[in-house]
């Protein structure tokens, strides 16, 4: 009896467990304490909540590309399922460094030096410089992490883009995210890119807009610099082609859809005069009486 | 939108299996996307609410849901108070999904009326008339306008400005250019006007 008594309880506990860490996981960016917080007092467990969802946390960190600041340095590196090393470590290809990861605090330490793959170095760092300057140029908080590894033997670059903005005093925050790979194994590659944006305004209210595209161009490989800047380009157009679609959308889905769920006014183009239908009403009750 | 919508129906149920005392309270006062059912009988559609899962149904006056909605599907209960009546109506709306485009509105307005004692009753010949007399002022309280000005202009403004502060598609040197000319017309153009003043 006490042995089956068990058995459901540690099966309750898996449910809550896996609830949430999916809570967690779908924490909107910057809002992760007050997700863990509230799902601490849910759950009325915290052993069980960090032996249990500690998957959840760095799974979280790598999906939002949090950026990460070793002490010392200005520069930031991101956080991703690329530079995972296992054992809570991360690489920072730019620095040539890996590094411990608190996923919780999101704090960085114990940096020690890492050489990553040799061979793909110099197309890594030119697509890492031509990056820098993209981001720069567009981003007011931009980050950028560019990895080279051979992925089922085929040598690829990929670059990963985020910028945030946190504002829990004026009730909003808001992420974007992308990252763009190709081969350097053909002469023509494909480049592959996703776009991400999630934004979360809650003053008195609460909207989300969640939005992801994706693309796909050709490049041609020649040396590092040229596919650099061309790799760049693409990124940049498609990017730019993205958010001038998003605002465009605001226009349209105002115009057409939002209206198609509920007019700003009626049919008539006037307010509904209640008394007149009010009057209309009781003279048709009293035909048929 | 609609993965933000359906994700909130099942968190719902996922609080609940962590937590099932708080049931009750979680259901009666986190609003739930309305369902709609099929009154076999009538022929008609009619919404589902917290509020209806015991009680007596009255099919609201459609003209308000067609000159607003052109469609829809609508549904009032009422149910009586010490000193008046309470009721809350329904009104559910779901795009038409033209233009690659998804969406769905859901209104629920709870309403309570107290009847002052002393005041002036209309004839009472059965309840369509009673409600009658209640419905311009309960059809002007114009919350719907405002909720979906508001809903329109800052809630979807605003998140537009928060993208484009996330990324500029203008440069971002040119963009602080272009500031940095604009503030200097802009004292000059002051100073101009103190001179001439």
């Amino acid at each position: 009896m006490i042995f089956q008594l068990s058995t459901a309880v540690q099966l309750q506990h898996k449910k809550e467990v896996r609830i949430a860490a999916n809570f967690i996981i779908h924490a909107p960016p910057g809002e992760f304490n007050e997700v863990f917080n509230d799902v601490r007092l849910l759950l009325n467990s915290d052993n069980l909540l960090r032996e249990g969802a500690a998957q959840a946390f760095a799974q979280y960190n790598m999906d939002q590309f949090t950026p990460a600041k070793l002490d010392g340095s200005e520069d930031q590196v991101l956080i991703t399922e690329h530079g995972d090393l296992g054992h809570g470590r991360f690489f920072d290809p730019r620095k040539k460094q890996s590094f411990k990861f608190d996923h919780l605090r999101k704090e960085a330490s114990e940096p020690q030096s890492h050489e990553g793959e040799v061979a793909l170095r110099p197309w890594r760092d030119a697509c890492d410089e031509a990056l820098r300057a993209y981001v720069k140029d567009h981003y007011p908080t931009g980050v950028c992490t560019v990895y080279g590894k051979t992925i089922d033997g085929q040598q690829t670059i990929i670059a990963c883009i985020e910028g945030h903005q946190f504002q829990p005093k004026n009730f909003w925050n808001g992420r974007c995210r992308s990252e763009w790979k190709f081969t350097i194994s053909q002469p023509t590659a494909q480049v592959v890119g996703v776009l991400k944006i999630q934004v979360h305004y809650y003053e008195d209210g609460n909207v989300q807009l969640v939005s992801h595209k994706d693309v796909q161009e050709s490049l041609i490989i020649s040396n590092e610099v040229q596919t650099a800047k061309e790799f760049v380009k693409i990124i940049e157009n498609a990017e730019n082609e993205y958010q001038t679609a998003i605002t465009e959308n605001y226009q349209t889905m105002s115009d057409t859809t939002f209206k198609a769920l509920r007019r700003q006014l009626p049919v008539t183009r006037t307010k509904i005069d209640w008394n007149k239908i009010l009057s209309y009403k009781i003279g048709k009750e009293m035909q048929n009486a | 939108v609609r993965v933000i919508v359906r994700v909130c129906a099942c968190d719902c149920v996922r609080v609940i299996v962590c937590v099932p005392s708080l049931c009750e309270d979680l259901l009666s006062s986190v609003d739930q996307p309305l369902k709609i059912a099929r009154d076999k009988v009538v022929g008609k559609d009619y919404l589902l609410c917290d509020y209806n899962r015991d009680g007596d149904s009255y099919r609201c006056s459609t003209e308000y849901r067609d000159l607003y909605f052109e469609g829809g599907v609508s549904s009032v209960y009422l149910w009586d108070l010490d000193h008046g009546f309470a009721g809350v109506i329904l009104i559910k709306k779901a795009g038409d999904g033209s233009k690659k485009i998804k969406g769905c509105w859901d209104s629920i307005h709870v309403v309570e009326v107290q009847v002052r004692a002393g005041a002036p009753l209309p004839v009472q010949t059965g309840i369509n008339n009673v409600n009658c007399f209640y419905l311009p002022n309960l059809g002007n309280m114009d919350m719907e306008n405002k909720i979906r000005s508001t809903l329109n202009e800052i809630y979807f403004g605003k998140t537009k400005d928060i993208v484009n502060g996330l990324r500029s598609v203008q440069m971002l040197a040119d963009k602080s250019k272009q500031e940095a000319l604009k503030n200097d017309l802009m004292q000059v153009l002051s100073q101009r006007s103190k001179q001439q003043s």
